[in-house]
């Protein structure tokens, strides 16, 4: 067993790691691996490839002020995004529940809210070049395209995934993932909590994002 | 904050051989007992199904866990983020970048252990290879010289190896100063700690290269996560994001090493209606108006 080779018996501790070694070694050799995917949808990935590559684009131009790149990046999200559908996804179970009046003012707070998180965390990394390196279709019009952003500041190729609903050449994007996290999967589950905190209440949920988060002053600059 | 780094290092403090025995013998039950020896539930071949929603969390300690959490933000605040915010403000970034990398390298042995662990001889040839490259011509891990040769970074630690083997996540837990963690990844991070090859072959926690290592370990990581300790700020329910966001992170990992595919929540059908703990959204509203 290739563990055996590691260590040597100088002490009880390193015979305790050998054994670690051997027993789990041959335990993890054991295990079956699971088959990789590998359907493809071109034209989602050529939807990402260039919509998404704008967007990191604009929010890595060092000419462009914040207030500029703000704007830019509010047009950039009808072209890119499907805020409806993501508006109502984030909702959860309440989804259901929410009542017309409601939704009428949970629209316009999420969309300044959400533009203002995912600005955030695609700027968080200041990346300068996007490239598509794979897309997994999840069924039919459901596709999540995997990319990888590089330069700018990040020292290490950041592998960011793109969930895009559509079909043919009309797509648009209703989560993104960072290092396994999807956005949109875990603002549900974030609202969905504040609800079910507040007694099923939506209201209190829609006062707080129009608050800014759990911190009035949360915004980072 | 661990949302989003490899975060095991935090935790190095814990140096102690009579923790080894115990945590040596934690794993293994886990190993063996845990119902999932028996393999994900992930379809082989079939890239993702759907569900009609996200999965609820295994939380049975919220109350706890939310207690721990408000301490352990509160701790952060008083000391850590005041350390990690200093340390940004006088050190260029491409100084903690060299810093960050030489953590890193540090680290590297314990990766090729579960690369071995976990079935992958190649893996843990080319981490190997990384590690004695950057450790010499890359000036004792600065520079990450094997990255440029076609040896790019791949992470493991004993969480993943147990996922690997099939172990399920467990209860989540929240530990002030450790941040999140699950029953699986915390007995691995004990492992991580007590089994770690650069501790018990240059000098663990009694040590002055511990210690140094352990500071500088737990000022780097802290720094790395601040992204993820504002992105808390935009949160409705900071316990609930943390939590979501750790177990997408970890099972993201460690599908990483299994290759199952990942399931995702139908994006259009809202999953069915569930009381939410106080009532139905419907009679436990008074203040929402009806259509």
């Amino acid at each position: 067993m290739t563990g055996k080779t590691m260590t040597n018996t100088t002490s009880t501790r390193r015979g305790a790691n050998v054994a670690l070694l051997a027993f789990f070694g041959a335990a993890a050799i054991a295990a079956p691996a699971m088959a990789q995917n590998s359907a493809r949808d071109a034209g989602a990935e050529a939807f990402v490839q260039t919509k998404a590559q704008r967007v990191i684009t604009v929010l890595a131009n060092k000419g462009m002020s914040d207030a500029q790149k703000t704007q830019v990046f509010h047009q950039a999200v009808d072209e890119l995004a499907d805020v409806p559908r993501i508006t109502n996804f984030v909702l959860g179970k309440y989804a259901r529940t929410i009542t017309p009046e409601q939704r009428a003012r949970f629209t316009p707070v999420f969309r300044t809210y959400v533009e203002s998180v995912y600005q955030s965390r695609i700027d968080d990394y200041r990346g300068e070049q996007l490239k598509v390196v794979g897309s997994v279709v999840n069924k039919p019009g459901d596709v999540t395209v995997k990319t990888v952003i590089s330069g700018g500041q990040i020292t290490q190729p950041l592998p960011v995934s793109w969930r895009v609903l559509g079909g043919g050449q009309t797509w648009k994007v209703v989560d993104v993932q960072f290092k396994g996290i999807w956005l949109a999967i875990t603002q549900q589950q974030d609202f969905v909590s504040t609800i079910d905190n507040a007694g099923g209440n939506i209201d209190v949920l829609i006062n707080q994002l129009q608050k800014g988060g759990s911190a009035p002053s949360g915004r980072r600059k | 904050m661990s949302l989003s780094d490899r975060d095991n290092s935090l935790s190095q403090t814990a140096n102690g051989r009579p923790f080894a025995a115990a945590g040596l013998a934690v794993a293994a039950s886990l190993a063996m007992f845990a119902p999932a020896m028996a393999q994900q539930q992930g379809v082989q071949g079939q890239s993702v199904g759907t569900t009609a929603g996200v999965e609820a969390a295994d939380d049975p300690l919220e109350g706890f866990n939310r207690g721990s959490f408000k301490l352990g933000m509160g701790l952060d605040h008083v000391i850590l983020a005041p350390i990690a915010h200093g340390y940004m403000a006088v050190t260029p970034r491409v100084v903690r970048n060299r810093v960050s990398a030489a953590v890193y390298n540090l680290g590297e042995p314990n990766t090729v252990m579960n690369m071995v662990l976990q079935g992958k001889p190649k893996q843990a040839m080319r981490s190997t290879t990384r590690f004695v490259v950057n450790s010499t011509v890359g000036v004792l891990g600065l520079f990450d010289v094997a990255s440029s040769m076609n040896l790019p970074r791949r992470d493991s630690d004993f969480g993943q190896t147990f996922g690997k083997w099939g172990a399920k996540p467990g209860a989540y837990l929240y530990v002030p100063l450790m941040g999140p963690l699950n029953v699986r990844d915390g007995v691995g991070r004990a492992l991580d700690i007590v089994t770690d090859p650069v501790s018990i072959y240059v000098g663990g926690f009694s040590t002055d290269f511990g210690k140094a290592r352990t500071g500088v370990t737990i000022v780097d990581v802290r720094s790395k996560a601040d992204p993820a300790y504002h992105a808390l700020k935009d949160a409705a329910d900071p316990y609930v994001t943390t939590r979501s966001a750790y177990t997408q992170y970890r099972e993201a990992f460690i599908r990483e090493a299994t290759g199952a595919a990942e399931v995702l929540p139908d994006f259009d059908a809202p999953p069915p209606e569930a009381p939410p703990p106080q009532g139905t959204p419907q009679d436990a509203s008074p203040a929402a108006p009806k259509p």
